[in-house]
């Protein structure tokens, strides 16, 4: 790999999106489990826009376009939900959230 | 090393080392922190592949609007309902290491022996010069070949505004809309008058205003001023 590759830009993108995923198994607060996922949503980003860059065309980064959209809706959409839920159970830890199962 | 790959270890490592930050940080605001480094990072790398508008976006609607909720979230949360990070947990957290490294060696191994090759587009560095640019030229892939897709978009991020918003309400509006009714007291420090609560409330009969040369002794020589509304009292109608 002596020359800038897509393999680098792969690389990086499976690096983010394992620590994201690494966070999202360990910790167990909600807003920092949301965060990420929206570390993860990125990684995904990278890979799209990667190989939009190798095969010369524009479809991957209107296709990262839409899902910074969607991103952006999903989070205002999931901090209200954190929002509820923490005004009704009064804690952000995912162990707390056990409603359905007492 | 040329020197397009030294910028890029330089953004990548940088990368890679804040969104650790992310994950091991026992504060939520550093983790918070931690993930506007990374972002700005990922922006550069999208700027290295020749895609400058998606820098610009990522900078704006991530770092910008996505991690301001983020805080402004993490303040409304009660500092006490937060959960501590380092304590227990062990076998949770050899699990999820354990699961990254295996998914990192999958991910490694089919990177390395990829074999698929896209068909090459027609966005070639020329052709996008010759548009004018990167911003131009998606502007004329969204416009349309995604023209569709594009409205959907739209839709999706009004119904995810209006979602949010009745998400986000206090489930019980009702109560604190009603108006206020009671006595006030500006004789007393804390505005409260012990005589009339223990009176109560009066619906039928409309209080009337003590006349200002009378004091009453329940009061303790201060001057008594019992209206029906707060707001009659400051003259806001």
């Amino acid at each position: 790999m002596g020359e800038l590759g897509v393999e680098h830009f792969l690389f990086l993108s499976a690096a983010l999106f394992i620590i994201g995923m690494m966070g999202v198994l360990i910790r167990r607060n909600l807003l920092i489990i949301f965060m990420c996922v929206e570390m993860m949503v990125t990684a995904a980003n990278i890979s799209l826009v990667a190989f939009g860059w190798e095969n010369d065309s524009l479809d991957g980064q209107a296709f990262v376009l839409f899902a910074v959209a969607v991103a952006a809706a999903e989070a205002a959409v999931g901090l209200a939900i954190i929002l509820a839920l923490s005004r009704r159970v009064h804690s952000v830890d995912v162990d707390e959230f056990n409603t359905l199962k007492d | 090393m040329p020197w397009d790959l030294v910028i890029f270890y330089m953004l990548a490592g940088v990368c890679i080392l804040a969104a650790g930050g992310v994950v091991a940080a026992s504060n939520p605001v550093h983790s918070a922190i931690f993930l506007v480094i990374c972002f700005f990072n990922v922006a550069g790398v999208f700027v290295m592949m020749g895609a400058e508008f998606l820098a610009v976006i990522q900078v704006i609607v991530y770092t910008g609007a996505i991690m301001v909720l983020i805080l402004f979230v993490l303040m409304l949360v009660d500092p006490e309902n937060l959960p501590e990070f380092h304590q227990g947990r062990p076998v949770q957290r050899a699990v999820g290491v354990l699961l990254g490294i295996i998914l990192l060696l999958e991910v490694s191994v089919a990177i390395l022996n990829r074999q698929v090759i896209g068909v090459k587009g027609n966005a070639t560095a020329q052709a996008i010069d010759a548009v004018g640019g990167n911003t131009q030229a998606l502007g004329r892939v969204l416009y349309s070949d995604y023209l569709f897709a594009f409205e959907v978009v739209s839709l999706v991020l009004t119904v995810g505004v209006i979602g949010a918003i009745v998400l986000a309400l206090p489930e019980r509006l009702g109560l604190k809309t009603l108006p206020r009714r009671g006595t006030i007291s500006l004789g007393h420090g804390k505005g409260i008058d012990a005589e009339a609560i223990a009176m109560g409330p009066v619906e039928e009969m409309p209080m009337q205003p003590v006349a200002k040369d009378v004091i009453p002794k329940a009061t303790g020589g201060r001057r008594l001023v019992m209206v029906k509304d707060p707001d009659e009292h400051t003259g806001a109608k």
